[in-house]
């Protein structure tokens, strides 16, 4: 699985380093041909089911294996929700629905849900890229069982659209929309944990290249007679960034290795904190060693920069993780700190 | 960035049993009064009585070869026993460099009598080392020492100062990183080599600087024409530059590197656990989160040492993340005083407390400076 799993990195690089460019990144909607093209190699190839069970016509590989995936989609800066849609695609799968074909978004949060007759009504918030698709995942907690809802043909109200972000994003209210397929997901996975995970996976991918364009750009932009990376001020900066990466990037290996269990549900928590707050620093840092430059649209960084503003915030920011961390040690057991880490 | 990688490491069931094991140990000392868990212990708290207890367990010089008294065990089970000295406060400064970083030193570059020599005196915890780097004139700019050495018809004639060289008031030798040769034009870091010195030799000169919380461990030590013998050279002539890179690689990724001050940060939690729960769950939460990153981290760098990797840069981003995690307790610690006034602190946890606050400017210094550990982060980033 693991020879498999380098071969489906190596061709996803190849898709996405022939596809995936700046002037992409600047017109994300369904009319432009070569989204359309890349979301239709990036199909051909089976990355949307790739932990989606084989009887489905999935790969079947666990989701957390896949991690480093997400990171690569991510590191490119791919303007379509192919991590999304893997996340989603996999829940669907885990509570026996078969997931549809094309994208699959997923909705961050939602409000005054209600569900009658097989029927959904409320607002659903947050959601990314949905127009490039109609299928939309939603997992929702009834009578406490968390529920997969799979919608088809959404349609409704656009009450917001948040514009400052790099990707799209919708706030949709609907009313009395038909649900294709509700089942309950099996081993009750926890939406908001799998959703932490995938956004830090992505921040990772992309702090990655924001360390990258940081380097690079110091290196070949030059003030006062040498490159700015001669500089110690300069290479002090950076080397923080790297050091911030790095914490986050061991926080993610612990979760590909352990997955997530009843054992290590504090992982999560822990890598989602060290990647908000890294994105924090790596965001501030890059647009500081990157001058004004940095700060024009045409230029790549924020879209970079953007997204990892956003996703910090998606499924519990650093505050959130660590009140669930904090509260969890000292309201459910008495062991000592020591212990209770070791 | 694959070479800033931290792969996952976990700890297996025989680890974990082997904690469990020195965390009995270690409780019983504490109940036999045996010793009081004091902060920074690995630096400030110094008992050979307790090293030697610790060596006739087993748990020095673990992963040394069993022809030399060692144990043969992996560096992974060393680790384990390290961070429950370290977290428990224990008196371990005595023979923490010898265990640390001279053994394994004298083992990789040493001739057979000085490891038959030493090394099982290191085992047993009866042998102590001091760091021999830096100079009054040399501390970040370490390449710049100008101790000198020279050969003699016999062996080698030592001159020259080391100073914050840390226990050499209780330690039998020191590894001393001296000059054998000028520095070329091109490569400063050419012509140095490293001296295994035995500290009871006549003029050596060992003189305590009280530091700023008034306790000694520091020291200046002189050395005034000191004759060596010949097999006192450690390593290669020439060599004691790769040597001594080698050498802070053991000293700067460990446990020590974040939990230096843990007894306080435990008191504290126990002491202040109810109204933590009201108001502080966030800052528990936080702490606990940099712990574990840092301790997954350290224990990777572990398993590096372990398969016989060379974790330079990686020991460089275990400091300095850790060296930040313990400044940013302290804080965190500071600000919970706006709910409990410090002064209805209980009295051991206030001084607890105060001692971490004056003694926590030295971890960003001692084993490299910050400036220093970002050079050498930037350097393999390409930057340099």
């Amino acid at each position: 699985m693991i020879e498999e799993l380098e071969i489906i990195l190596e061709t996803t690089s190849k898709i996405l380093q022939k596809h995936v460019n700046h002037s992409l990144r600047q017109n994300i909607v369904s009319e432009n041909t070569d989204i359309l093209n890349l979301w239709n190699d990036i199909e051909k190839n089976g990355l949307p089911k790739i932990s989606v069970k084989e009887k489905f016509g999935g790969y079947e590989i666990p989701f957390f294996s896949i991690l480093p995936l997400i990171k690569i989609v991510n590191n490119h800066g791919t303007p379509l929700p192919l991590s999304e849609t893997i996340l989603s695609n996999y829940i669907l799968s885990e509570s026996d629905i078969n997931p549809p074909n094309g994208i699959v978004t997923f909705a961050t949060d939602t409000k005054n849900l209600q569900i009658k007759n097989n029927m959904i009504s409320g607002e659903i918030l947050s959601v990314p890229y949905l127009n490039l698709t109609k299928n939309l995942l939603i997992v929702h907690e009834l009578n406490n069982v968390k529920k997969a809802i799979l919608i088809d043909e959404i349609n409704g109200e656009i009450i917001h659209k948040k514009n400052f972000l790099a990707e799209p994003r919708y706030n949709i209210k609907v009313e009395n929309l038909n649900i294709a397929e509700i089942r309950p997901i099996k081993n009750n996975i926890d939406f908001n944990f799998l959703g932490a995970i995938l956004r830090s996976a992505q921040m990772i991918g992309a702090m990655e290249k924001v360390l990258d364009l940081s380097i690079n750009y110091c290196s070949e932009r030059k003030q006062f007679g040498r490159a700015l990376s001669k500089f110690q001020a300069i290479q002090h900066q950076i080397s923080e960034m790297a050091v911030e990466l790095s914490a986050s990037s061991a926080a993610l290996s612990t979760i590909t290795e352990l997955g997530l269990g009843e054992k290590n549900s504090n992982d999560t928590a822990i890598l989602k904190i060290r990647a908000g707050f890294a994105a924090g620093k790596i965001i501030a840092i890059s647009h500081q060693v990157h001058g004004a430059i940095g700060f024009t649209k045409e230029y790549e960084l924020s879209y970079f920069t953007k997204n990892l503003n956003s996703w910090r915030n998606d499924f519990g920011n650093e505050s959130f993780w660590e009140e669930f961390l904090g509260k969890r040690f000292l309201e459910k057991n008495n062991k000592n700190l020591w212990e209770y880490l070791t | 960035m694959s070479k800033f990688n931290f792969p996952f490491i976990k700890e297996t069931n025989e680890l974990s049993n082997l904690r469990k094991e020195v965390r009995e140990f270690i409780t019983t000392c504490i109940n036999n009064n045996e010793f009081t868990p004091s902060p920074d212990a690995w630096v400030f708290s110094a008992d050979p009585s307790f090293s030697k207890k610790l060596g006739s367990k087993g748990w020095l010089g673990m992963s040394f070869p069993k022809e030399y008294g060692g144990h043969q065990r992996t560096a992974l089970e060393r680790y384990v026993v390290t961070e429950e000295l370290l977290s428990s406060g224990a008196p371990v400064a005595a023979h923490w460099i010898a265990d640390r970083q001279s053994g394994s030193q004298i083992l990789r570059y040493g001739n057979e009598k000085q490891k038959s020599s030493i090394i099982p005196r290191i085992t047993a915890g009866e042998c102590f080392f001091a760091i021999g780097m830096s100079e009054p004139d040399s501390g970040s700019d370490l390449a710049s020492v100008k101790t000198k050495a020279t050969k003699t018809k016999n062996g080698w004639k030592l001159e020259g100062r080391k100073i914050w060289s840390t226990g050499a008031h209780l330690a039998h030798y020191m590894i001393v990183l001296a000059r054998t040769s000028p520095a070329s034009e091109k490569n400063r870091h050419e012509g140095l080599s490293q001296f295994l010195v035995d500290l009871s030799l006549p003029n050596v000169k060992i003189t305590g600087i009280p530091d700023m919380t008034g306790q000694r461990h520091f020291n200046e030590t002189l050395f005034d024409n000191v004759e060596l013998s010949d097999d006192s050279l450690l390593g290669e002539e020439g060599k004691g530059w790769k040597q001594v890179v080698g050498e802070l690689a053991l000293e700067r990724s460990g446990p020590e590197r974040f939990l230096s001050h843990f007894t306080l940060l435990d008191s504290f939690i126990n002491e202040f656990r109810n109204s933590l729960i009201h108001s502080g769950t966030k800052i528990v939460g936080k702490l606990i989160s940099e712990i574990q990153t840092l301790r997954r981290m350290s224990f990777s760098v572990a398993s590096m040492l372990q398969n016989g990797e060379s974790p330079e840069t990686q020991a460089a981003f275990v400091k300095e993340l850790g060296n930040k995690f313990e400044k940013m307790m302290i804080e965190t610690l500071r600000e919970f005083s706006n709910i409990v006034p410090l002064h209805e602190w209980p009295n051991q946890l206030q001084n607890l407390f105060e001692d971490a606050t004056l003694r926590i400017p030295s971890n960003s210094l001692r084993g490299g400076t910050t400036e220093i550990m970002k050079g050498i982060i930037a350097r393999q980033l390409g930057l340099r």
